[in-house]
């Protein structure tokens, strides 16, 4: 078992850390080893204490089971979600709590029951409800903007007249595949818009070149949220790939529609 | 999915987010209020219009709920945090294009732990492959599959994989990489 104690030091003498999210190192523990390894704590100079990065370093030990003095509701929750066991509260040096979590006295004092280690596919009931909850939540989130897009869409049908449609989408393989990546560059939100939106127009006649590379410039293309993109990864980077995307969304249109009516014959 | 923004700028960023979210089906629902007062036969035929694609739509909507339901049951987002980045060559590909594929939530909320991976030695390539494969929505396929047929939605989304390794391929070579720790790819 991994086990991830926040610690001020890199040995197990070094005291528990007071705050998981700030302390200074992550002693990783394999508990029947005792073998163990410090990693800086990527959230000590993050004066913001959020310990996203925390959780992401903890995440991606494979740790079972997180040590420390204070964490915050919502890393703790994620770090739950995670599967991953959190015992707060705690104070001493590294070795003191660890020889306690060991006996068990730890998880007696908290109340902590550890389940045994499921094999096979086996759902419990709080995973059940934590995951009905999340899906009724990303749901909610999207329901919205989607009812509110084909509230839209029929504003479209009763106003728009299929002459316009075709005045912009005029047939032209090449072209229409260019409007329909400018298109899908510009809109954003959750690509279930960018189907029904296509499939509506694609009723009205509009060709498939159009509606495929709208569908996928949607979500890989975005202006929209391109300077948080230059923000996180850099700016060539976020310059190059929304360019080659763009450029790649037409030419997957085009084949995808070639190839779809090869199929078709 | 991983994004930890209750606290400070991040709330900020949060409330925004759900002040424009709440600003576009609030514009619809005046231009319709408008439509009414102004046009009613033009409102309530496109009232009518909307009410048929809600009939197509609603069963793919259900079967949409049920693949969320299944997927956040048995998809931790530890396992898409391990998935990208991990292994070298192919098998570091095929990782980051599955974890591309079974993201869910918001871009934006991707940024600081796609970040977080670049820092830390993640490749260009994989972080550009990953977010190409993002086009693909496994538990949105109901709704695609009800429009356009499975027939097109797989060759779809076979050339969608294809497209994402040109674009990482494209990234690679076109973009410096910010670390030395490039070991994907």
């Amino acid at each position: 078992m991994r086990i991830a104690i926040s610690a001020e030091d890199r040995d197990l003498e070094a005291r528990v850390g007071d705050r998981f999210g700030l302390s200074q190192y992550l002693l990783i523990v394999d508990s029947e080893t005792m073998a163990f390894e410090a990693v800086p704590n990527p959230g000590a100079s993050d004066q913001r204490g959020t310990g996203i990065q925390t959780v992401v370093l903890v995440i991606s030990k494979n740790v079972n089971t997180v040590l420390t003095g204070y964490i915050s509701q919502t890393a703790k929750r994620h770090l739950s979600t995670n599967g991953i066991e959190v015992l707060t509260g705690l104070y001493g040096t590294v070795a003191e709590v660890l020889e306690k979590y060991k006996k068990g006295d730890l998880q007696k004092h908290m109340g902590v029951v550890r389940k045994p280690e499921s094999r096979g596919v086996k759902i419990d009931k709080v995973a059940l409800v934590h995951a009905l909850r999340s899906s009724a939540n990303q749901f909610a989130n999207l329901l919205p903007i989607l009812v509110s897009v084909v509230l839209l869409i029929g504003i479209f049908n009763a106003f728009v007249s299929k002459e316009l449609i075709y005045s912009i989408f005029s047939g032209n393989t090449a072209l229409d595949s260019i409007w329909g990546a400018c298109l899908g560059s510009i809109l954003a939100g959750n690509p279930i818009n960018s189907y029904i939106i296509g499939g509506e127009l694609l009723e009205y006649g509009v060709s498939l070149f159009a509606i495929t590379s709208l569908i996928i410039a949607w979500v890989t293309v975005g202006l929209v949220q391109l300077p948080a993109e230059i923000v996180a990864l850099g700016r060539s980077f976020a310059l190059v790939r929304n360019a080659v995307s763009f450029i790649l969304s037409i030419a997957i249109a085009i084949i995808t529609v070639v190839v779809l009516n090869l199929i078709k014959g | 999915m991983i994004s930890l923004d209750k606290d400070g700028p991040q709330s900020a960023r949060r409330k925004r987010r759900v002040l424009l979210t709440g600003f576009f089906p609030a514009s619809v629902l005046v231009i319709y209020g408008i439509l009414f007062a102004v046009m009613p036969d033009k409102a309530s035929m496109a009232l009518r219009s909307s009410g048929h694609v809600f009939l197509n739509i609603i069963v793919p909507l259900f079967l949409v709920f049920i693949l969320m339901l299944i997927l956040n049951l048995f998809l931790k987002p530890a396992h898409t945090v391990k998935f990208i980045g991990k292994g070298v060559g192919i098998k570091g590909i095929i990782l980051t294009v599955t974890a591309g594929i079974i993201s869910i939530g918001p871009i934006f909320a991707w940024y600081p732990l796609l970040k977080e991976l670049q820092e830390k030695g993640v490749g260009n390539p994989l972080i550009a492959i990953f977010l190409g494969n993002r086009a693909v929505k496994p538990f949105l396929l109901p709704i695609m599959i009800a429009y356009f047929g499975w027939i097109y939605v797989l060759i779809l989304t076979v050339f969608t994989i294809l497209g994402s390794l040109g674009v990482g391929y494209s990234v690679g070579a076109l973009v410096k990489e910010k670390t030395s720790l490039s070991f994907h790819v």
